[in-house]
């Protein structure tokens, strides 16, 4: 008796990595699952059918139901071909699980319009892309599961990713939308912010890690990958288990949330609400905020990237700040 | 009068009408120099109008303290977003901020939702906002200043019902914010983010109708908009203040960050950080989380769109069902 037995899954980007080891244990759940995966490389270059195809075997020789998808979700056309291949298969769609992404990181300031382009089509188009088709079936049955993949380099911030940190933040945000389109169908939506050791984070090149850290911008990437003594404990499937209670029948009543899932830390994100608040019945003036702001608002909240010491930032050294 | 923003050039997408014209004036008002960017399109993005950027220009030219042009472009295009910041080069050989308030709404529940519906909005709101940031970027690392101000919105960082598009290219402006803040803060340049709430042309075209049906189905707070007094405290002029704020020197150490503008309120966003935290030293069962999420992570939280009570639903209680 699994938690999913006779459950139909769309699972994107589960030829490899995290979205392998959720197929995987959607499978052992009891879920029929189409595994869907172009097998391109990390910066969406290429196509190989193994990928898909290889976790499609290792799922029916564990006697699980799986059935291998080629499509890109980056054109609508396959979003919606995976949902029919779902419904062809299997007579139904109980649960998308969006993992499928790309990486093209630069900084801003030398990002290409393509690589900004390639990579918000495979993960926010990617996602309308599977969630409109699934939506309109899912409403009809009264009944799903949507589980989207964010990411801390969104909701929070990371250097060079602007792409993809917009088109992760931009998950977050559609999925509480989708919360509050579906959710009186009895369908949930929520997201997962991930962190594992997978291709994608191998693709950070050391020599990047070790310059992030000695210009003190992210300390939490310093160390090498392989070096890392938290590998062990942030293998891919380890995302898995969460995933699959979110799908499962118990968290029918779980609905627009973020989760951080790495390893075995599983945590609810923060809402974006309003943290520290001022108010003035009226037009603030400049030097009202300026006290408020200094004072209250930003009161020991720290700049995550502050301006080196050698750059002449003009009122880095303005004296005449009000009760500072 | 101080005009701390003397000498300084900007670009502020969308400034023809609404909250976007109000950010222009202040910002000509305290010395500024504006490239004042509205292509004059209807709410859904459809027609052009060169009426409202010109008469913004003139009203900041008129009042003589800062200057101001007009501008047509598009942000939906690189070749838009570039030409926008090109021309405060030209005119003002300096850029000091780039403030992104341009957008367009195109509702529609996401299983009604049209593909020409959501890459209309992505095109305007979000890769808008990288068509202007890209280039501003390099002149303001070269510089070795400045400031990048994108507006986010309430529907991203909270969920609005019909806004899918919407929602999603909002929180994906504040996912770039943070990103181009940690970019671009080495260099003394600062990137923030504005979620305004205002009476504005955006907001009115909710529909009446719209608003009492989702009052009546209790998803959104909504009355009728005339019987409102609290919009009497929401006019777009309102979020000015907090926006040209952040283009001061004294914001200088203000990075990274996501501010809720509406009427005098002005907040400070709670970065989406791990709120509650479960953790096991090896990989959970199923039946685990079956036990531990309910009671630990999701205790005294609500669904923001719970389903009705007379529907069959696997998993609830039957209790509950009655």
């Amino acid at each position: 008796m699994g938690a999913l037995d006779g459950k139909v899954a769309v699972v994107t980007g589960s030829g490899r990595g995290i979205g392998a080891g959720i197929a995987k244990l959607f499978a052992k759940e009891g879920a029929k699952v189409v595994v869907n995966d172009p097998g391109v490389n990390v910066d969406g270059s290429g196509g190989d059918a193994g990928p898909a195809q290889t976790v499609v075997n290792e799922i029916k020789s564990a006697g699980g139901e799986a059935v291998a998808n080629t499509d890109s979700v980056a054109e609508a056309a396959g979003g919606e071909n995976m949902i029919k291949q779902a419904v062809d298969a299997y007579g139904r769609i109980d649960i998308l699980v969006n993992v499928a992404g790309i990486l093209r990181d630069r900084m801003i300031f030398n990002m290409t319009q393509e690589e900004w382009d390639a990579v918000i089509a495979v993960h926010l188009k990617g996602h309308f892309n599977t969630v409109k088709p699934a939506a309109v079936l899912m409403r009809q049955q009264r009944n799903g599961r949507i589980i989207n993949f964010s990411s801390t380099s969104g909701i929070i911030g990371n250097t060079g990713q602007f792409n993809y940190g917009a088109a992760k933040s931009a998950i977050a945000g559609l999925t509480r939308v989708l919360a509050k389109d579906l959710g009186r169908y009895g369908i949930t939506s929520n997201a997962i912010a991930p962190g594992a050791a997978t291709r994608m984070t191998q693709s950070v090149p050391d020599s990047a890690r070790q310059l992030r850290s000695q210009a003190g911008i992210a300390s939490n990437a310093a160390q090498p990958v392989q070096e890392s003594q938290y590998v062990g404990l942030r293998e891919p499937e380890m995302v898995a288990p969460m995933v699959a209670f979110l799908a499962s029948d118990d968290a029918w009543n779980i609905n627009g949330q973020v989760f951080n899932v790495a390893g075995g830390t599983v945590s609810l994100a923060h809402y974006p609400v309003a943290m520290r608040t001022v108010f003035k019945p009226g037009l603030w003036t400049m030097e009202e905020l300026d006290d408020a702001v200094q004072n209250v608002l930003m009161k020991d909240i720290n700049n995550p990237a502050p301006p080196r010491d050698d750059v002449e930032v003009p009122g880095r050294d303005v004296a005449a700040r009000p009760l500072a | 009068m101080a005009t701390p923003l003397e000498g300084r050039a900007y670009v502020v997408t969308g400034s023809g009408r609404g909250i976007g014209s109000e950010v222009a004036k202040l910002i000509g008002h305290l010395g500024g120099n504006v490239v004042v960017n509205d292509p004059g399109v209807n709410l859904d993005g459809s027609g052009s109008d060169a009426g409202p950027a010109a008469e913004i220009a003139k009203a900041i030219n008129d009042e003589g303290i800062g200057k101001a042009v007009a501008n047509m472009d598009t942000v939906a295009t690189p070749e838009g977003g570039e030409n926008m910041i090109k021309q405060a080069m030209d005119e003002w050989g300096r850029l000091d901020g780039v403030i992104h308030v341009a957008g367009i709404l195109r509702d529609r529940m996401v299983f009604n939702m049209t593909e020409q519906e959501w890459d209309d909005v992505v095109a305007v709101h979000l890769t808008g906002f990288f068509n202007v940031v890209k280039p501003a970027s390099i002149i303001m690392r070269q510089q070795r200043n400045g400031r990048i101000i994108g507006f986010s919105s309430g529907s991203g960082m909270n969920g609005n019902t019909g806004q899918a598009n919407y929602g999603a290219a909002k929180a994906g402006i504040t996912g770039g914010v943070r990103c181009a803040a940690r970019d671009l803060g080495r260099y003394g340049v600062t990137a923030n983010a504005i979620c305004p709430g205002a009476n504005t042309r955006m907001t009115q075209s909710v529909p009446d109708a719209s608003r009492d049906l989702r009052a009546r189905a209790g998803i959104g707070g909504a009355a009728p908009r005339q019987q409102s007094i609290v919009n009497q405290l929401r006019g777009p002029e309102m979020v000015a203040p907090m926006t040209v704020y952040l283009l001061t020197d004294q914001a200088w150490n203000v990075n990274g960050k996501c501010f809720y503008v509406n009427g005098g309120n002005v907040s400070l966003a709670h970065e989406e950080t791990p709120y509650r935290t479960i953790a096991k030293a090896g990989m959970w069962d199923v039946d685990e989380l079956r036990a531990l999420v309910p009671s630990q992570l999701m205790q005294g939280t609500s669904n923001p769109a719970p389903p009705p009570a007379d529907l069959d639903l696997p998993g609830r209680p039957v209790a509950k069902a009655e």
